[in-house]
């Protein structure tokens, strides 16, 4: 791995120092790290691979892709500086939305926007959150917002707390595991990502056949690629912004895109996740 | 009967050995192949037992090692994930469902959740066939291996994984080892029974041709085996057929000497018999001449003339009935008839001479009424041949009787005498079938051969009534020939 690492940096350097002209022989640039969240469909082995393949071409630079099991450690990470640049949820953005400043927004469908669902098993003839009352229910990610602030910030409405209103909450640390965790009658209900989901029923068919939508939230601020408000202006996030808002005009770019099953990344304003930031603040009121 | 032929034939001391020796090796195969697939169903059963001990073992040591963090922190999500991908690793088990208790027994989480839902207490009937201490039972009547593994964590037990595994594969390879040995096994019996059969059937070809030699040998007619027969045989069977050869060629010869000796005991017979005719003829002769010569002097005289007329006619007839009586028994008849009363009567007068050479006294007793369907000369030589061998044994003024009858159409003639008595080895030659076909022997003569053969020729049978030292009955018992009878009727 490490071999191959080395390998990919070299690679890397070469183009870069290639496309500026440096003399050979300069001291090759600092890596650049880009954390991922569980947002991403990360079981696909050739997204990263081709991801970080295409960033490290696009960048000139050895890009680093960091990944952890929960979203909190990548928030960590990447408020520790330890990170350029991560794809992290809108809830995490909103949290530490003074510190973060946004790097570009996906595009999906046309818009930076998606929207959470209530999953059950197929044929459960569930219509509202009502009916999934004393389920198991799997969760994401206590700091996803598909994954856990809707559902939660669903049930402040009511004055519950998940676990009042739910027998069980587990939370799978992924949102493909959510829709496993239904569809072998683990858990009776989840909360899940609506584009992981929709992206699903077209890689995994057999997976989300098994499942039916119970409810769809509202359009919300897609998981967002973030950065510290500090490090805005530094190389390496400039060219991870150049990286990311070209993608749709480049080949291998595109072909990303196409595995990830989005139109692009965009500059949007920071005020689409204002939504998600009006949930947390009521789920704070109620102190869940 | 038909029960002691049965009898005989379930007997397998019996049964001949082309069946015998393909049979014990077919038994003996099967035997072998019973041995030889025990022992091999035993060896495969306990490597699948060893197999899935290990299997099992690999199994739960790889779940629990993977299960025990989220075990102790109650993570249903990380045991269920745990589970679920445990199943393409260990295919080969072929687990049916696992279930992850927590120390209270409640289930953490199942590798099929809508059976085993989390959160629930496992039912006592799903865990009824698991055995604390046991970490894996077969039942091989459900198919099924019970796994089960504490999950121990810093001394105290947190949980349980069980699991069910289908064996039915395994046993299913069992089955098919069984049903390929078996059927393989059968294959190399029935080949080995037929190689046998065929082998000893080859080995055993000189034994029946030396059979077919004897059992023609002992109808009358012995016959060698040629050289070219000979000559293809195994060293023993050559040497044995070489001695049988030699054998039948002595007793080939003796029966060509017997006969010629009976030829000439006939000729000698003829003799006796014309000395005593001769006899008979001479003892009226005398009295004839001397009428005659009464005649000559006294022929005048009418008494004198009347006395020797009528002794010359007495005279004559006597020998009229002699001459009568060997032409009966001489005469060459082409063509058989039946026996009459006078067939056996006048074989009194042919005993006569004998006896009255040794001053015996004839009591003669003849009761047949009508004609029998039975050949006349054979019985005649037969009864004359008893009546001539009762004189010679019987003492000087002693008694032979003679007494012939017909009983439910089969002749009866008994002929006693007054000897010693007859040897052993005599009667048991007269009274036993075939035995005709060869002389006594040297010490006795030949009369009672002529007597035995006789009686072979035309199925009769003799018995030896009464024998010891006051005399001898032998009884002379000829049954008309069914074919005859039938014709008759």
């Amino acid at each position: 791995m490490q071999s191959r690492r080395q390998f990919l940096a070299l690679g890397a350097s070469c183009v870069w120092s290639f496309n500026t002209g440096d003399a050979v022989g300069a001291v090759p640039a600092a890596p650049i790290n880009f954390g991922l969240t569980p947002v991403l469909l990360t079981n696909d082995l050739e997204l990263l691979t081709k991801l970080k393949a295409y960033l490290s071409r696009k960048t000139g630079r050895e890009v680093q892709l960091v990944q952890r099991r929960t979203y909190e450690e990548i928030t960590g990470l990447l408020l520790t500086g330890q990170l350029d640049g991560a794809w992290i949820c809108g809830y995490p953005f909103a949290q530490f939305r003074e510190q973060l400043s946004l790097i570009a927004v996906p595009v999906w469908r046309g818009k930076p926007l998606y929207q959470s669902y209530l999953i059950a098993p197929k044929g459960r003839a569930a219509t509202s959150i009502d009916d999934l009352r004393g389920d198991i229910h799997a969760f994401s990610d206590p700091n996803s917002n598909s994954g856990y602030l809707v559902t939660a910030s669903l049930l402040a409405e009511k004055k519950l707390r998940p676990d009042q209103f739910f027998r069980q909450v587990i939370f799978t640390y992924g949102h493909r595991n959510v829709v496993r965790a239904v569809a072998s009658g683990l858990a009776q209900s989840g909360s899940v990502d609506g584009y992981v989901w929709e992206v699903m029923t077209t890689i995994e068919p057999e997976l989300t056949n098994k499942t039916e939508i119970v409810r769809v939230s509202e359009l919300l601020g897609f998981p967002p690629v973030a950065c510290l408000k500090s490090r805005r202006e530094s190389e390496g996030v400039r060219l991870l912004h150049r990286a990311l808002v070209e993608m749709a005009k480049d080949d291998e770019g595109r072909h990303v895109l196409n595995l990830l099953k989005l139109d692009g990344f965009a500059d949007e304003p920071e005020s689409v996740f204002d939504t998600i930031t009006a949930k947390m603040m009521l789920i704070r009121s109620l102190g869940s | 009967m038909t029960h002691a032929i049965a009898a005989g034939r379930l007997n397998p001391a019996t049964w001949p050995l082309s069946v015998k020796v393909p049979l014990l090796v077919a038994v003996l195969m099967f035997a072998v192949s019973a041995v030889i697939t025990n022992r091999v169903l035993a060896r495969l059963q306990d490597n699948q037992e060893q197999h899935l001990q290990q299997l099992a073992s690999a199994y739960l040591d790889g779940l629990s090692a993977s299960l025990i963090p989220s075990v102790f922190r109650e993570d249903v999500w990380e045991v269920f994930d745990a589970l679920d991908r445990s199943r393409e690793r260990y295919k080969g088990l072929n687990v049916r469902w696992t279930i992850v208790t927590n120390a209270e027994g409640k289930i953490l989480a199942a590798s099929d959740p809508t059976k085993f839902p989390s959160d629930t207490l496992a039912e006592e009937t799903t865990l009824e066939h698991f055995v604390e201490g046991k970490e894996a039972i077969l039942d091989e009547a459900k198919a099924t291996a019970f796994l089960v593994r504490s999950l121990p964590y810093q001394g105290r037990e947190i949980g349980k994984i069980y699991a069910e595994a289908d064996i039915g594969l395994l046993l299913q390879e069992r089955s098919d080892v069984f049903r390929t040995l078996s059927l393989t096994n059968l294959l190399l019996t029935v080949l080995l029974a037929i190689v046998g059969y065929l082998a000893v059937l080859r080995m055993i070809r000189p034994v029946r041709i030396m059979s077919l030699h004897l059992d023609q040998a002992s109808q009358g007619k012995i016959e060698l085996i040629p050289d070219s027969i000979v000559m293809r045989q195994s060293s023993e069977f050559r040497r044995l057929f070489g001695r049988y050869n030699v054998l039948s060629q002595a007793v080939n010869e003796r029966e060509f000497l017997a006969s010629q000796l009976a030829e000439e005991e006939k000729v000698a017979s003829l003799g006796r018999l014309a000395s005593g005719m001769a006899h008979e003829i001479n003892n009226p002769l005398g009295g004839m001449f001397n009428a005659l010569d009464a005649l000559k002097k006294h022929g005048t005289r009418e008494q004198v003339r009347g006395t020797s007329i009528r002794l010359l006619e007495h005279g004559l007839t006597g020998i009229r009935d002699l001459v009568r009586s060997t032409l009966a028994s001489y005469r060459a008849d082409p063509r058989p008839r039946d026996l009459t009363f006078a067939d056996l009567d006048d074989l009194r007068l042919l005993v006569k001479p004998e006896a009255k050479n040794k001053k015996l006294r004839l009591e003669w007793k003849n009761e047949i009424e009508k004609a029998v369907h039975l050949p006349a000369v054979p019985v005649r030589d037969a009864v004359l041949n008893l009546l001539l061998n009762a004189c010679t044994s019987s003492k000087e003024e002693g008694k032979v009787k003679f007494h012939a009858r017909v009983e439910s159409g089969i002749l009866i003639a008994d002929v006693s005498d007054q000897g010693n008595g007859l040897p052993a080895h005599i009667q048991e030659y007269l009274e036993r079938d075939g035995a005709g076909s060869v002389p006594l022997d040297k010490r006795s003569g030949l009369g009672l051969w002529i007597v035995k053969r006789l009686c072979d020729e035309m199925n009769g049978k003799l018995t030896v009534v009464m024998s010891g030292a006051s005399g001898t009955t032998i009884r002379l018992t000829v049954r008309p020939k069914t074919v005859e009878l039938v014709h008759a009727a």
